[in-house]
């Protein structure tokens, strides 16, 4: 296991090296002088030269991309044009909040997901099969955001059981944090639950069809056992791939979440910073995000091994 | 789809390829007109389309113009949908939405396939440096989610739609070229690409007018689940002011502003978001509808409507009706266009022919008959009335040609007939005991203790994220109630006694970790695991290389000699026959056609099939012969032909022969025997 983490762990830094040389180029390379995007309408030409030299954009290509390499290796992927604070810095402030509403919008997409995705394998064909069918398809085409809407007019701001909006840290009071996170996890997590009982129930009806289900039942093993005691865990094979893309998905997807709920997390940060134009910050953010992402496919494989051994070295 | 272009001289074979694509895409628009919920997704989006291109026409009023007495009215009236928080009308602010996010769609998507397609079709057909750098550089974009691609676009480009669905298009068109790179991978290998080569076609035709149409089918069924998300992260995107700009109506945007208004008119933020979601999921269910209708076989896997049929049909009633005989055109889960005769046939009267001469009988079965629903048309008979014994310690062979409903029968006497199959007369009596009217749950008890089967494909009969500890242990813990412990030393035991060197250490390695000769040893093992007094062994040594085969047969004669077992030998394999069996029942057709002592069965055989299944068995007396076979083959259950089944493949029939059914009397089901056995040993073959 330990090997499988070191080398997956060390094909990691190419990657990241090519993403934050892509990023670079993305942003260099496009046909618009970023110095003006930041400037503004107005600035002179004299304004945008001294700018430019201030913002190190006037030195060669090259320079550039080493520098901003060099940096980025010593953890230093530039610096907010507005508030002076470092990306790096000013991103893992958000993160943890961002990083409880993804964790408790996947909870809820597995309490939901899981159980309603093996219910339905198990009675294909069913009444309770299909609703569970067209309930998915139904989630996976709603917007997490207007379900966010509907949510707080419903339980915030009618009946007044969670806080209309805001975040309240653990530590200043843990049931107000916890009020405070059931509605966004509750709207974001919902198409999740869609994707993953979907996804549960196509891998858990194929593995029911298996030889070494048929092979079980011939040896006299309860269905139950079988189920929960083989089918379960091979169906979770395909499942894991499908729950490590959505966990992308919801971390962006939460970008949007936090806006109704008013929550200052990680997309609030690059939000303001895409409509201010604070080119430093959006380039870091995404190299930042980027990084993020590939440590949750990192870990996907890791648990890819845990549940599969043929992936493991031997 | 990849039906090879025969290459004839002179010939075009692009021209048809042509013709045989567009029957293809007439089948495929054939099939989409046949699902009615496709049809509706297409009514709709027409209606949203025509919204699209002519938003005037639908919208009694100018979504901008502002009404401030009748601000955030509910929907009624003049406004049908009610009025935002300056009074515009919501149901015309809803039809030029629709403009802005079906545009932001198919721009999008339209972009992307037309630069994700030839991009993929050029690495995929080219290979080499082209395909690694361009992949790596699809890893790095699939690396950063979408949405924050599209921020770092509009940061740079500055705010607007356009710039944002820029962003969106290119990861969908990165999406576009891997799904095009790999279909390109799996077609170059085929046969009318190195034809279009040797024609001289050129790259472009190659890779535009013969690849691409035989990729296309999953690229459709991609454009319509993206059409949907482009317009899903074009609401996104409005709803959080980096879309559409002011003079422009967006749905996200609407909904933006309900957030404000929305505890003043709760209607407000309704609409749009009934709007998104309808239109996204018509996109959805399209794509869906594509994928069934380009399936190349229709659905894939037990779909909906066959095994579902709106009951409900448990899974376990349908166990795994695949693990016997190769699929072929007789399998009879393949639904026959006609309805199966059930053909009535009088239960074959004289005991004599089935017994086992002396020996005390373990297994008795009688006029047993599986079948399976066929349509509105009744039942289809897959086993018709078979009967045969098998006496303590006896090993007797089940043989025939794939499709003739061996498997069929040894899965009913285990109670493992898959849904929506059923036992659907006889009995079956195991050491006195009836089977055939028992629940699951009580068939649990049987298998394994009285029952044990192994199946063709060892590995696939081993659940492979487990070590074999697991499901080896598992009877010895379920029925004979061993500690945790005391399992795995029996479980060591009986991987010894099968052969399994090491077996105390394999126990913890995985089905992937072993060959196909130990993995079998180790399913006998777990078959073994309770004694059972009946072993049935489906095709056990076919999926195994010839010395591998013998060696597992070794086994099994050692062990039935060790536990005084039965075995029922399920084969085609007339060689296996001959090495192991004492005792041979012939199938064809659903029936049993000749029952016999092996070695009488192999010296005298009686009924035509059989004398033919042995001569197109290879002999080491006669090498370089060419092997005969036998003409034709077995009719699936749907077409059973009247009278012999055997007789319209038989070179020995006569009129009489078609006229009416063949009773099996002692032993034989033919009406020539006499004259057939008089033939064969004088030497005469037909």
């Amino acid at each position: 296991m330990g090997k499988l983490l070191l080398t997956r762990l060390a094909s990691l830094v190419p990657l990241l090296f090519l993403v934050a040389v892509f990023v670079f180029f993305l942003i260099t390379l496009m046909p618009v002088d970023p110095v003006r995007q930041i400037a503004g309408e107005g600035a002179s030409p004299e304004q945008l030269e001294a700018l430019r030299t201030e913002l190190g954009y006037d030195r060669a290509l090259p320079v550039q991309l080493l520098s901003w390499l060099g940096n980025a290796v010593q953890g230093d992927l530039g610096t907010s044009l507005f508030t002076q604070r470092g990306v790096v810095e000013s991103v893992l402030e958000r993160l943890p909040v961002t990083a409880q509403l993804v964790g408790g919008a996947m909870l809820i997409a597995l309490l939901i997901g899981l159980p309603a995705g093996v219910y339905s394998a198990l009675r294909a064909g069913s009444l309770a099969d299909r609703a569970m069918t067209a309930l998915a398809s139904l989630g996976l085409a709603m917007p997490g955001f207007w379900l966010a809407l509907l949510l707080v007019l419903m339980f915030a701001v009618w009946l007044g059981w969670f806080p209309v909006i805001g975040y309240t840290p653990f530590g200043d009071d843990p049931v107000q944090w916890a009020r405070g996170l059931v509605l966004p996890c509750l709207a974001l997590g919902v198409s999740s639950a869609a994707v993953i009982a979907r996804q549960t129930r196509s891998a858990m009806r194929d593995v029911l069809q298996s030889n070494y289900v048929q092979a079980l039942r011939a040896t006299g093993t309860p269905r139950r056992r079988i189920v929960y005691g083989y089918a379960l865990r091979n169906a979770m094979v395909p499942v894991l791939t499908v729950i490590g893309w959505e966990l992308t998905v919801l971390l962006a997807v939460s970008f949007v979440i936090e806006r109704v709920f008013g929550i200052a997390g990680t997309g609030t940060l690059l939000i303001d910073a895409v409509v201010r134009n604070d080119i430093p910050m959006v380039q870091g953010g995404v190299v930042l995000i980027a990084c993020i992402v590939v440590v949750i496919n990192l870990s996907v494989d890791v648990g890819y091994g845990l549940l599969n051994p043929k992936v493991r070295p031997q | 789809m990849t039906d090879p272009v025969a290459v004839a001289p002179g010939g075009a074979p692009a021209a048809a390829a042509d013709r045989a694509g567009s029957r293809q895409w007439r089948m495929v628009l054939g099939r989409l007109a046949r699902q009615p919920v496709t049809l509706c997704c297409l009514l709709y989006l027409a209606v949203v389309g025509l919204a699209a291109v002519a938003p005037g026409w639908l919208a009694p009023h100018d979504p901008w113009e502002v009404d401030l007495p009748n601000r955030l009215a509910g929907p009624g009236g003049e406004h049908w949908l009610g009025t935002d928080e300056l009074g515009r009308d919501q149901f015309s602010r809803l039809v030029f939405g629709a403009q802005v996010a079906i545009r932001a769609s198919f721009q999008s998507v339209t972009l992307a396939l037309l630069v994700g397609i030839p991009v993929g079709l050029f690495i995929g057909y080219l290979g080499g440096w082209w395909d690694r750098v361009t992949m790596r550089l699809i890893d790095i974009v699939a690396a950063i989610p979408t949405l924050l691609f599209a921020f770092a676009i509009i940061a740079l480009l500055g705010r607007g739609l356009t710039n944002a669905m820029l962003a969106i298009s290119m990861v969908f068109a990165i999406n576009f070229a891997r799904i095009t790179r790999g279909g390109v991978l799996v077609e170059r290998e085929q046969p009318y690409v190195d034809a279009g080569r040797v024609l001289g076609l050129s790259r472009r035709r190659m890779m535009f007018g013969q690849i691409l149409p035989n990729v296309a089918a999953p690229l459709v069924v991609q454009a319509s689940i993206f059409l949907g998300i482009a317009l899903l992260f074009e609401a996104m995107l409005s709803f959080l002011g980096l879309g559409v700009q002011t003079g422009q109506v967006s749905w996200g945007q609407m909904l933006d502003d309900a957030r404000v208004f929305s505890a003043e008119q709760p209607l407000l933020p309704v609409f749009p978001g009934v709007a998104i979601t309808l239109t996204v999921l018509m996109f959805n269910l399209l794509g869906d509808g594509l994928r069934d209708a380009l399936g190349r076989q229709g659905s894939a896997g037990p779909p909906w409507g066959r095994d579902g049929r709106g009951s409900r049909t448990r899974w376990w009633r349908r166990g795994a009706g695949r693990s016997g005989e190769p699929a072929g055109p007789s399998e009879p889960d393949d639904d026959g266009d006609q309805a199966g005769r059930a053909q009535a046939e009088p239960a074959d009267q004289r005991v004599g022919a089935w017994t086992t001469g002396g020996v005390r009988s373990l297994l008795e079965v009688r006029d047993l008959r599986v079948a399976f629903p066929a349509g509105s048309q009744g039942l289809m008979t897959v086993v018709d009335g078979v009967s045969f014994d098998i006496g303590d310690g006896e090993i007797f062979g089940l043989v025939g040609e794939s499709g003739c409903g061996k498997t069929q029968t040894s899965l009913a006497i285990a109670g493992l007939v898959p849904v929506p199959g059923q036992i659907s007369g006889g009995t079956v009596r195991l050491a006195g005991r009836e089977l055939t009217g028992l629940s699951d749950r009580e068939m649990e008890t049987v298998r394994g203790p009285d029952v044990g089967m192994i199946f063709q494909d060892p590995l696939a009969a081993l659940s492979p994220v487990h070590p074999v500890r697991r499901q080896l242990t598992e009877p010895l813990r379920r029925h004979l109630g061993l500690s945790r412990a005391a399992a795995a030393d029996r479980a060591a035991e009986l991987l010894d006694l099968v052969g399994v060197p090491d077996a105390r250490r394999r126990l913890d390695d995985y089905p992937f970790q072993f060959s196909g000769g130990m993995a079998q040893r180790v399913v006998i093992a777990t078959a073994l695991a309770c004694e059972p007094k009946l072993l049935i062994a489906d095709e056990p040594t076919t999926a195994l290389d010839v010395t591998i085969q013998s060696q597992v047969l070794d086994v099994l004669l050692d062990l039935r000699d060790r536990f005084e077992m039965s075995i029922m030998m399920i084969t085609h394999d007339l060689g296996v026959v001959a090495d192991v069996c004492d005792r041979v029942a012939v199938m064809y057709a659903g029936q049993i056609v000749e029952t016999a002592p092996v070695e009488q069965l192999f010296t005298t055989p009686r009924h035509p099939y059989t004398a033919d299944l042995l001569r197109a068995t290879p002999h080491p007396d006669q090498p370089g012969d060419r092997l005969p076979s036998i003409p034709g083959t077995v009719p699936s259950p749907d077409s059973w032909p009247a009278g012999c089944r055997f007789q319209p493949r038989c070179s020995y029939a006569v009129e009489a022969c078609g006229e009416q059914a063949v009773p099996l009397v002692d032993g034989i089901r033919c009406l020539r025997h006499q004259d057939v056995a008089d033939m064969l040993s004088a030497g005469v073959y037909r």
